[in-house]
């Protein structure tokens, strides 16, 4: 059966995106508001975090408990997330919930009450979130690398800092509110058992007004360094290294795609077979694409004992420079099914597909079908592939680690 | 959604569920085997050996496996632990056979001593990686003091000195006991064709041999013991609360998976408003985790090390306020509804009904449908918790903290 996508955009330019999937009793779906860390104004990073806190204690005529209660009483599995870009909120849930969901979350997003005695709690679990993190290595390595890697304000921290947080006042975090839950500019998506039109008449009675101003975009700064290092003394060092490439949007994406697949698609691609198969540097070793709007690399994890630090960091940018030398034509099938699988077990998911339809409409401007994908990926080959790699050369690593011990770059 | 099922001469179980509507299959082979079926000297043997079988076998080594796996596009992998192992992949229809045969020769490895050699260093990175996991590390280290000198006590990956004393003699004879056909199941489900897949599980694993294999189980010994070790690189408080729970096999494991939600899930649960929406913890979680024949309820909490005695002193009025006074019947109903809902939605994958047909027929020999588990969780009455609650007593703990070193 021909997959099928749903579209409908409001008055007020809101877009609503659906997908629907066959023999599923599910439902998921997300809000995408303009008010990820990117657009926050300066010196307020880590708000979006406290404001994705603070819109559920109490919206309409709830209070913060009746918000959670009505939530749970629904069932519902709820997911929320701080991007470059967004606020995402939504959940899944049994089909025969959505209305109801879909009325707790419209006002939680249009008349949440921001009471001044629920600011405080918001911010000081934001702020032990950061805290947190110098717990968990393994997660920091890669809020750094980014921060390090996007040029400002890309990359700036989801979670935030400290001191900024400590800055916040009620009052700015509400009018950021106000700026950024911009409904001209938000995308909602939903997949799994629904009805397009009874959404959309129920979307349309909550969420159509008048055309909003636009958010104000930013100007891209400057990267901020090439090495860092955060002393940790802990048993690891955690390395993370991430390079440049080319964007969703760009022709050589599918190429750039089966790249980074046959350096770290499976078991047998390159990174696995030579860190740890090979040399048994590491237990976690593995490299994905990172894509943003704007902007895009590869990214890199590995953690080992710091004696091996080095020697595992060597390996790894041996790798990414060896890619361009040429790959076997048994690589670069691997790395296509590969693709190309994981691709269909995902769409199984109703929360990934409705992830999947929002972020290729906010990054592309539309949505692109499994069909689609699959023969981009198909229509990949070695001369391709290499011809790409050779183009767009390495040139650069962004490097952090955190741990007992430095290394040289 | 048809259930099938065969038993080969030697013992092994083969299983399977087939909805061809589904994508996708996943397939599994679920061996009852895990740390608490080693002794101390052998600790850790269980986990390795998982990490071993994908070395290969006589005739494929360990990057022939990974090539031959990455060709069918699967998304595979293995864990194990305290009381089974388990080897599983989730692929497209297609690539079922050829994953399916994979998975079954693997079953039979080579255990080769140079791969044992490298593979060991794998394997202390990933007891390092976990040492810097302080959440995971605070539940592993309750759980061996919790069950002291039971065998559930013991961890999973064992310890850099247990794991550098092992050999590969010592791994095969664990393996030739407990990846005998009669402590195995294999399972399918999804989109797929019973008579191929069972006759080939049929034909390629009869002439392995059954040996007397099994686990003699014992009481936990449970205790409210309490213990804090300080680790000089952390800045917040990680503490494990644990307390019994039903096991496995028992009837009451509905009621205490809504009790687990009631106290701790992570959002609407009385830790969540009593501790994390004042912002007093940034986590506090109930997880209910049945084994074979014993259970347990672990409390993890992650908060500033100012707070520890506030956060303890509120826990413990919870769990008072639970034994004295009970739950409210909209508390259960909102429990269900979110059971329920996670229930629905993770059994629309062919993955989430493959781990829910091996767990069932490992611990109760038995199918069930989604239909059966929706009915046994609607069936729990406030009267069920209160009787779980007055038996397993969550307010009698052992308690577990990692923390930085005190200033005071």
């Amino acid at each position: 059966m021909a997959e099928r996508f749903d579209k409908h955009i409001l008055k007020d330019g809101m877009v609503i995106l659906g997908e629907p999937m066959e023999g599923v009793g599910s439902v998921a779906f997300g809000f995408m508001l303009p008010a990820g860390a990117a657009l926050l104004p300066e010196g307020f990073c880590g708000a979006a975090n406290v404001i994705a806190d603070w819109i559920f204690r109490g919206a309409g005529d709830k209070n913060s408990r009746q918000v959670g209660d009505a939530l749970d009483g629904l069932g519902l599995q709820r997911a929320g997330s701080v991007g470059s870009s967004h606020i995402s909120i939504g959940a899944a849930l049994e089909a025969g919930n959505l209305a109801k969901a879909i009325d707790l979350y419209a006002d939680i997003i249009l008349e949440p009450t921001l009471a001044e005695d629920q600011f405080e709690p918001a911010r000081q679990l934001a702020i032990d979130a950061v805290r947190s993190l110098d717990d968990e290595p393994r997660q920091k390595v890669m809020l750094k690398l980014k921060e390090q890697f996007y040029p400002s304000p890309l990359g700036r921290s989801s979670v935030g800092e400290i001191d900024e947080l400590k800055a916040l006042t009620a009052e700015r975090t509400k009018q950021i509110v106000k700026d950024n839950f911009n409904l001209s500019q938000t995308i909602f998506a939903v997949a799994g058992k629904y009805d397009f039109d009874a959404v959309c008449r129920q979307m349309e009675n909550l969420f159509e007004t008048a055309q909003q101003q636009p958010v104000e975009q930013f100007g891209l700064g400057h990267k901020a360094g090439r090495y860092i290092h955060i002393d940790n003394e802990g048993a690891q060092v955690h390395i993370g290294l991430m390079t440049g490439t080319v964007r969703p949007i760009d022709e050589d994406y599918y190429n750039a795609r089966v790249a980074v697949s046959v350096l770290s698609g499976g078991m047998s691609a390159r990174l696995f077979t030579e860190v740890r198969e090979k040399r048994g540097l590491c237990y976690a070793i593995g490299a994905s694409y990172h894509g943003l709007k704007e902007a895009a690399g590869i990214m890199c994890y590995a953690g080992t004992t710091p004696e091996k630090a080095q020697q595992t960091l060597d390996v790894i940018i041996g790798e990414f420079n060896r890619l361009g030398e040429g790959i076997s034509e048994e690589e670069i099938e691997r790395a296509k099914v590969g693709l190309k699988s994981s691709l269909i077990l995902q769409s199984e998911s109703s929360s990934s597909r409705a992830g999947a339809i929002g972020s290729d409409y906010y990054i592309l401007g539309r949505v692109r079908s499994l069909d689609e994908i699959k023969s981009k990926i198909e229509q990949t080959t070695i001369d391709s592939v290499v011809g790409f790699l050779r183009s767009s050369k390495f040139e650069e690593f962004t490097v952090v680690t955190v741990g007992p011990k430095k290394v040289s770059i | 959604m048809e259930f099938k099922k065969k038993t080969l001469a030697n013992g092994l179980d083969i299983i399977g569920e087939v909805k061809k509507s589904a994508k996708s299959a996943a397939v599994g082979f679920f061996v009852k085997t895990g740390s608490r079926d080693e002794t101390k000297q052998i600790n850790g043997i269980s986990h390795f050996l998982e990490h071993m079988l994908f070395k290969g076998t006589d005739k494929l080594s360990a990057i022939e496996v990974n090539e031959a796996f990455d060709r069918t596009g699967a998304e595979f992998n293995a864990g194990t632990s305290w009381e089974n192992t388990a080897y599983y992949a989730a692929v497209l229809p297609e690539y079922l056979e050829q994953v399916t045969k994979l998975w079954i020769k693997l079953m039979r490895p080579a255990l080769r001593d140079e791969d044992f050699n490298i593979e060991k260093n794998v394997i202390k990175e990933e007891i390092a990686m976990y040492r810097d996991t302080p959440s995971f590390d605070v539940m592993d280290k309750c759980q061996s003091l919790y069950f002291e000198d039971h065998p559930c006590g013991n961890s999973v990956l064992g310890t850099d000195e247990s794991v550098d004393g092992l050999t590969s003699g010592q791994m095969r004879e664990y393996f030739t006991r407990w990846y005998a056909p009669n402590n195995i199941v294999f399972a399918c489900a999804g989109n797929f064709d019973w008579n191929n897949i069972s006759s080939i599980v049929e034909t390629s694993c009869g002439e392995w041999k059954q040996q007397e294999v099994g686990r003699k189980l014992s009481e936990a010994p449970g205790g409210r013991k309490k213990k804090r070790v300080e680790k000089p690189n952390l800045v917040r408080e990680h503490i494990c609360l644990m307390s019994a729970a039903p096991g496995a096999q028992d009837e009451t494991r509905y009621a205490a998976s809504l009790l687990g939600i009631i106290i701790g899930d992570s959002v609407g649960s009385r830790f969540y408003w009593e501790l994390v929406d004042k912002a007093l913890a940034e986590v506090a979680i109930t997880y209910f985790f049945p084994m074979d024949g014993v259970g347990v309820f672990y409390n993890r909490i992650c908060c500033s090390p100012e707070n520890v005695s506030a956060v303890l002193g509120i826990v413990e009025g919870i769990f008072e306020s639970l034994c004295k006074g009970g739950i409210k019947e909209d508390e259960l109903m909102k429990a269900k509804n979110k059971v329920l809902s996670k229930l629905v939605l993770e059994n629309e994958l062919p993955m989430g009904r493959l781990s829910a047909l091996g767990s069932n027929w490992i611990y109760l020999k038995q199918y069930r449908t989604i239909e059966d588990d929706i009915r046994a969780i609607r069936a729990v009455s406030v009267n069920d918790i209160h009787s779980l609650i007055a038996q397993f007593r969550p307010s009698e703990f052992t308690q577990y903290s990692i923390g930085p070193a005190k200033t005071d």
